[in-house]
């Protein structure tokens, strides 16, 4: 017999490893980054996560953290109200792109600046995947959409926003950066940005955001392993990786 | 028994404030009080009421009376109005300096306010001059409790003003006792 | 200790909140709920707690939502504008079973329905007290963390304008309430145990998907509150004739209307519902049972009247004495705010 490197380990705060989401989702990648993070930290104890309305709502219920689900725009003003009164927890949100950019794009930008000490995670899909595919905010121009059929048009429909890059703007901010979950090194870099994003929670200096640009398959209508070349083809030029500011 | 003691002014007049002490005068002489104010958006100038009910036992009127025991008039804009409230024998006391106290046989209590608020070189002081009178011939709360709620009713960068207005209240009583004298004699 | 104070409503209600144990509060101004913003952001900081002063009443009750969800007392006030904006969040902190105390000081009182039925989705309800003086309002806020944490449900305090602006002599009860049960609701950071959701949209255990179960409970209890919160005010209730109903603030005009109508030989009696919900069907029934008619006094177009109905079944006329109020500033402090007027309506009815 050969001797096996242990070179993988799933998080014992995942209390399931098979999810409910689609094949070759990116959410369930970058929760598990989170969660991997969460438990090296040693940060469990004292983690409360404020979970927003999507798909990514299946997470709460497997997650072996303290979970505060609140309504669909709703996280970052929970989240204050929660680290305003607990403020040793480690506190974080999960988010979408039509969860925080669309329907709740004012709740995010006052929290940003008011500086809130917790970390907004945002699960960039550039499509309401929950409800079946249809245009928020940061779809981008061309993308087909249940509701942008022949893709969003710039006349029709408007542009997209960059959230990242709005945040970086306000002086609350302290911690910007924006990841992809659709290769290894892009999963890597994100964790390293998550990283950045706790311990600037941690050491109590302001806002922290990171954007991650996760596959949604099932709502840009390609095969499951054609999301992470849909990704790279057609958001990665709109919005690009890296730290936005720190 | 309730009694219901309606000020009634325009802004600036220091209608608010009187109010204000009488009924925390009241409390802290131990008695129950009920304080209602109503102003428009002016500070000086517009009307200007504010209602005061002063009794031994949890008050059960209501802010806006249906009938009152006293008005206290300081300028003559909405007091027609107000004087259908008044009780039979109920008392009005009116600056008679800006108020026409020929009202139609009530029993009126006049007090030259604003003048002797002029005289003693404050012209905004005339409310104080009134409570002073008010309290003195009413005897609903001693005349110490009012001056020590004006006291403590003052922000604390008007504290200045606090000796004046005392000499103020006193100023308003001594006039009624004086007038009280007059009559008896 | 008790203490006494001079006090208008809105700041009495804030401090006795604060006494009651409130830690957070978040709000946005509007009138005639600006007070209590103001009261807390001065008070909560002296305490060790925290008032928002929030970009809207979205943000606000979200950051109550929060707050409450770790297990502190926290409270939210606005007017009905605002608390209309708020409906989304009331109906689902209701079924994730989140104690919050929401004050309404509302504009006259058409807010009723909006408080009794709520103006959100779903089962919920919330428990709604209505004090008709400071001194009340003072015990009901006392009442409404004990009842919010006892029950796990929203509680409101209906007050409006006169509520919130009239100065009266408040008493500050020692210790209303015992303290406060645990919270193992609240989440905390999963310390030494397995981490909980708290959620309006399932259970707290995690990997169970029994919806049905948590909505359930979240409604269960509608019937045990019905049957201990019912408050109300009586006067003269034996041999009246005609009996008058009115609620909060207002209702003290009608007391008084209704003392002055007695003084005039006419037997007439007294119901002030104290909790709007649960309604006082009973104490209206049974006071309707020996009376000739029933009249309904509320400054609104006609929306208590209906639970009155209900209560009375057709036994007995139940007239509308009230309606739409307001002067010039469109706060709800209108003409029939008029004893007088309620005394002329009560003699009206009485004759018929
Ligand atoms: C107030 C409100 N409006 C609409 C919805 C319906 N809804 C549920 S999930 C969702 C879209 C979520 O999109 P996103 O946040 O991008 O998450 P994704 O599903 O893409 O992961 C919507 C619109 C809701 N739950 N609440
Ligand atoms: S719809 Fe999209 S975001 Fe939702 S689970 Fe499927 S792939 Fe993931
Ligand atoms: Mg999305």
């Amino acid at each position: 017999m050969s001797h096996l490197e242990k070179v993988f380990e799933t998080t014992d705060l995942l209390l399931r490893t098979e999810h409910s989401l689609c094949p070759g989702c990116g959410e369930p990648v970058a929760l598990r980054t989170i969660l991997e993070l969460i438990g090296e930290l040693g940060l469990r104890e004292r983690t409360i996560c404020v979970a927003g309305i999507g798909c990514y709502t299946a997470f709460p219920m497997i997650m072996d953290v303290d979970v505060l689900q609140a309504l669909h725009g709703r996280a970052p003003s929970v989240a204050t109200g929660v680290k305003r009164v607990r403020p040793d927890a480690f506190v974080f949100t999960m988010q979408g792109d039509g969860d925080m950019v669309s329907e709740g794009l004012q709740e995010v930008l006052h929290a940003a600046a008011r500086g809130e000490k917790f970390t907004a995670v945002v699960f960039n899909n550039a499509v309401f995947g929950e409800t079946g595919g249809h245009m928020t905010a940061t779809t981008v121009l061309g993308q087909h959409t249940k509701t942008t059929i022949g893709g969003r048009d710039r006349e029709r429909h408007g542009n997209p926003i960059r959230i990242a890059e709005l945040i970086a703007q306000l002086d609350g901010s302290a911690y910007v950066a924006r990841a992809a979950v659709h290769t290894p090194s892009g999963i890597k870099l994100a964790r390293q940005y998550l990283h950045d994003a706790f311990r600037t929670q941690l050491d109590g200096k302001g806002f922290s955001l990171v954007e991650i640009l996760t596959m949604c398959p099932t709502d840009w209508f390609v095969p499951p392993d054609q999301g992470p070349a849909f990704l790279e083809r057609n958001l990665v030029p709109i919005y690009p990786l890296g730290v936005i500011k720190h | 028994m309730e009694r219901e003691i309606v000020f009634t002014g325009i802004g600036g007049q220091g209608i608010q404030l009187m109010a204000k002490v009488l009924a925390q005068a009241a409390v802290d002489a131990g008695r129950h009080a009920m304080l209602f104010g109503l102003y428009g958006g002016a500070m000086r100038g517009g009307p200007s009421e504010s209602t005061v009910v002063i009794g031994d036992a949890p008050i059960e009127a209501p802010p806006i009376v249906p009938a009152c025991w006293s008005i206290v008039a300081m300028h003559p804009s909405a007091l027609p109005a107000l004087l259908a409230k008044l009780r039979p024998g109920g008392l009005l006391f009116a600056n008679e300096t800006l108020v026409d106290v020929a009202l139609d046989g009530r029993a009126v209590v006049p007090v030259p306010a604003t003048r002797l608020a002029e005289e003693s070189g404050n012209v905004m002081g005339a409310g104080m001059v009134m409570l002073g009178a008010f309290v003195a011939h009413t005897a609903v709360v001693p005349l110490e409790r009012v001056v020590a709620a004006m006291r403590a009713a003052l922000p604390p960068h008007r504290t200045r003003m606090a000796d004046a207005n005392a000499a103020l209240l006193a100023r308003g009583a001594e006039r009624v006792r004086t007038a009280q004298h007059a009559g008896a004699a | 200790m008790s203490e006494r104070a001079l006090m208008e409503g809105s700041a009495a209600m804030a401090e006795s909140a604060v006494r009651a144990g409130c830690r957070f509060y978040a709000g946005y101004p509007i009138t005639p709920s600006t007070e209590i913003l103001e009261y807390m952001s001065v008070r909560l900081p002296e305490v060790g707690g925290t008032c928002m002063n929030a970009e809207s009443e979205i943000e606000a009750i979200g950051m109550v939502w929060g707050a409450a969800g770790c297990g502190v007392r926290s409270m939210i006030a606005s007017t009905g504008q605002g608390i209309s904006l708020m409906q989304e969040s009331f109906a689902e902190l209701a079924n994730a079973q989140i104690p919050i105390v929401a004050v309404n000081m509302c504009r006259g009182q058409a807010d009723y329905f909006q408080a009794t039925r709520g103006g959100g989705h779903g089962d919920y309800r919330f428990i709604v007290l209505a004090p008709a003086s400071a001194q009340e309002a003072v015990d009901l806020a006392q009442l409404a963390f004990h009842l919010a944490d006892e029950w796990r449900n929203p509680v409101m305090i209906m007050g409006d304008f006169l509520l919130s602006h009239t100065s009266e002599l408040v008493e500050f009860p020692a210790a209303a309430f015992p303290e406060p049960s645990a919270k193992p609701w609240a989440v905390t950071g999963a310390n030494g145990r397995r981490g909980i959701t708290l959620s309006p949209l399932g259970p707290p255990e995690k990997l169970s998907t029994d919806i049905a179960a948590a909505l359930g409970a979240a409604t269960a209890k509608h019937a045990a509150i019905r049957a201990a919160e019912t408050r109300a005010e009586t006067a003269h209730l034996d041999d009246a004739e005609l009996v008058v109903v009115a609620f909060g603030f207002p209702g003290r005009f009608a007391r008084y209307a209704v003392r002055l109508a007695r003084e005039r030989g006419l037997r007439v009696g007294f119901v002030r519902p104290i909790s709007l919900w649960p309604f006082p069907r009973d104490v209206v029934a049974t006071a309707a049972q020996r009376a000739r008619a029933v009249a309904v006094f509320e400054l609104n177009a006609g929306q208590m009247i209906e639970d009155v109905e209900l209560a009375v079944r057709g036994r007995v006329p139940v007239h509308a004495i009230g309606g739409i109020s307001h002067d010039h500033s469109g706060f709800g402090v209108g003409p029939l705010l008029n004893v007088d007027y309620i005394l002329e309506r009560i003699e009206a009815v009485y004759a018929a």
